[in-house]
């Protein structure tokens, strides 16, 4: 990952007010995000019985795990303490599907893709009005967003699509402020959500929810 | 194993060969020396029904579980075929007249045959101009709402022999396990089309599953069919040499629905259409829970000897295409 960090003068942010979470109304990240493991379900291989009943072939459990991709983000400061965001990810989650209990004691399996997935959303950050500390660096903040999932399997066939909505919290720190330049500051973010995921590879067509960490660089104009 | 045997007759009269085509068995016929997929050319297909009926089923009876078995094959939205009811007639099941009849015969002597399908195929072009289907009269038969404990459901088994009528084969979609005496006994079948019936007074059979359903789909292909459903293939190989005749099982996980196919030729060569588009899982197995017979021709040597496995990577159906190649090997038992 390639990120231009600006020469600035880092005993400016100290002398920000603490009334401005962050200096500057535009601002450009980009960084990773690790999302966790979602359980997708399970589901079996059933054959009916002649009084209509379920005679199991085998059985299966299906998860996306976890995974860690790319992110960008770029936000748009609306009022003081609220900003816009329009966000783009990327990540090649593998699918997995753990075959097991077959009927005839065929050994346990696991069958496997890796999923390129894309999404592309909007979303809101808050700035509390609280300072950690005066003139502190740090400025906590909750998210919450959502957008376009998209899905592409492996062999590059079949693309899925779905929604996804995530919502959480974290802090950005200024590593570096100039209030009164063009490029107005440097910070590092890092923040904890909850990402539920709709449609797209569903196999039984509900949400599912996983974890998920981003860490980021931005700039701010 | 009363079917089993039912099929043995079907495949006398007209096997040529089953088609290495697409999914589940299709009968074939050698026209010219070429191969072709038996079916109807034309729909609707007109069907009689025999005047007489046997005890608790009056030939109203008959022709009424006839017409609902006629109409679930009809209600598939995927493929086009069509049946009529041209009437009763006084002719029985079996004549070459021109005439496809429905009805029953006392055949005590085939004491393992529920019902039995046969075929008068136009030479020339290959395509079905005559099926009949006979209902063992040596056997207890039902047509109650619930079915009848210890009597065949007429419907449950004219839905099978209707999928013959229309073109189709056998599926090993099921599980039996051998009963003391001999015969099988089903414990599970996830097609009409498997060839071992449910016991007396099972009504489990009056409906159809995804595997009958991408059958006659496949044979008679109606609205978005091709475009919107798709299809695996690839080859089934044992120590790296192709095998004919291992069962191979696509297990839709989002839908919770299998369908069934067999590498069918000596390359190894599997199909399986009519699928929905998303993930499989593929299952592959020795044909184990019937008679080989009941699914080719006794001539062909079908290889048993391996284990039930699946394949480690998840196969994914387009939306209208193939999944592309998939190659399945199995190990020696």
């Amino acid at each position: 990952m390639l990120v231009i960090v600006p020469t600035l003068d880092a005993r400016a942010a100290r002398a920000q007010s603490p009334a401005a979470p962050q200096p500057g109304r535009f601002e450009v990240a980009i960084g990773s995000l690790w999302t966790g493991h979602q359980a997708l379900g399970s589901n079996d291989a059933n054959e009916t019985t002649s009084a209509g009943g379920s005679l199991t072939l085998f059985s299966t459990s299906s998860d996306l795990a976890s995974a860690a991709g790319l992110e960008g983000r770029v936000g748009v400061r609306l009022r003081r303490r609220l900003e816009a965001d329009v966000e783009a990810s990327y990540a090649r989650p593998p699918l997995r599907i753990a075959i097991s209990n077959d009927f005839e004691s065929a050994a346990p399996a696991t069958a496997t893709e890796t999923i390129r997935q894309f999404t592309i959303g909007a979303g809101v950050v808050w700035y509390p009005p609280y300072r950690v500390r005066r003139g502190s660096r740090v400025a906590p903040f909750a998210m919450a967003g959502g957008g376009y999932l998209r899905q592409l399997h492996e062999s590059a066939i079949l693309l899925e699509t779905g929604r996804f909505y995530q919502f959480g919290g974290g802090v950005k720190y200024l590593l570096a402020s100039r209030p009164t330049r063009p490029l107005k500051g440097l910070g590092a973010r890092l923040d904890v959500r909850a990402l539920v995921r709709s449609k797209g590879i569903a196999f039984d067509g509900g949400h599912y929810t996983s974890p998920a960490i981003g860490a980021s660089l931005f700039v701010r104009f | 194993m009363r079917r089993s045997l039912a099929l043995a007759l079907v495949a006398a009269m007209v096997f040529g060969s089953v088609q290495p085509a697409l999914a589940y068995l299709k009968f074939g016929v050698t026209v010219g020396g070429a191969q072709m997929t038996l079916k109807w050319a034309q729909t609707p297909v007109r069907y009689f029904v025999t005047d007489q009926g046997v005890s608790g089923v009056s030939a109203t009876d008959l022709q009424a579980a006839a017409g609902r078995a006629f109409a679930t094959w009809q209600a598939v939205p995927t493929a086009s075929i069509a049946y009529q009811f041209a009437g009763f007639t006084a002719a029985a099941p079996g004549r070459d007249d021109g005439l496809s009849t429905l009805g029953f015969r006392s055949r005590p002597e085939l004491d393992r045959v529920l019902a039995a399908t046969s075929f008068v195929v136009d030479a020339a072009t290959g395509t079905l101009v005559e099926s009949d289907i006979f209902f063992n009269s040596a056997f207890p038969w039902s047509v109650a709402p619930a079915g009848e404990a210890n009597r065949y459901d007429f419907e449950s088994i004219a839905l099978h022999e209707i999928g013959h009528l229309s073109g189709l084969g056998h599926s090993a979609l099921g599980e039996t396990e051998l009963r003391e005496g001999g015969g099988r006994r089903v414990l599970g079948a996830e097609a009409v089309m498997f060839p071992i019936a449910f016991v007396a007074g099972s009504i489990a059979g009056r409906t159809l599953k995804a595997d009958d359903i991408a059958g006659i789909s496949d044979l008679y292909p109606d609205g978005d069919f091709n475009q919107a459903l798709g299809s695996i293939s690839g080859r089934v190989t044992k120590d790296g040499q192709p095998i004919f005749g291992a069962h191979v099982v696509a297990f839709d996980v989002a839908r919770g629905s299998v369908v069934g196919t067999f590498s069918l030729n000596a390359q190894g060569d599997f199909s399986a259409g009519g699928l929905s588009p998303g993930p499989h899982v593929l299952r592959v197995e020795p044909i184990d829970d019937a008679d080989v017979e009941s699914f080719f021709e006794a001539a062909r040597t079908v290889d048993v000897d391996f284990r039930v496995g699946f394949i480690d990577r998840i196969v994914v159906v387009p939306r209208g295409g193939d999944s592309g190649e998939i190659t399945l090997r199995v190990v020696r038992k």
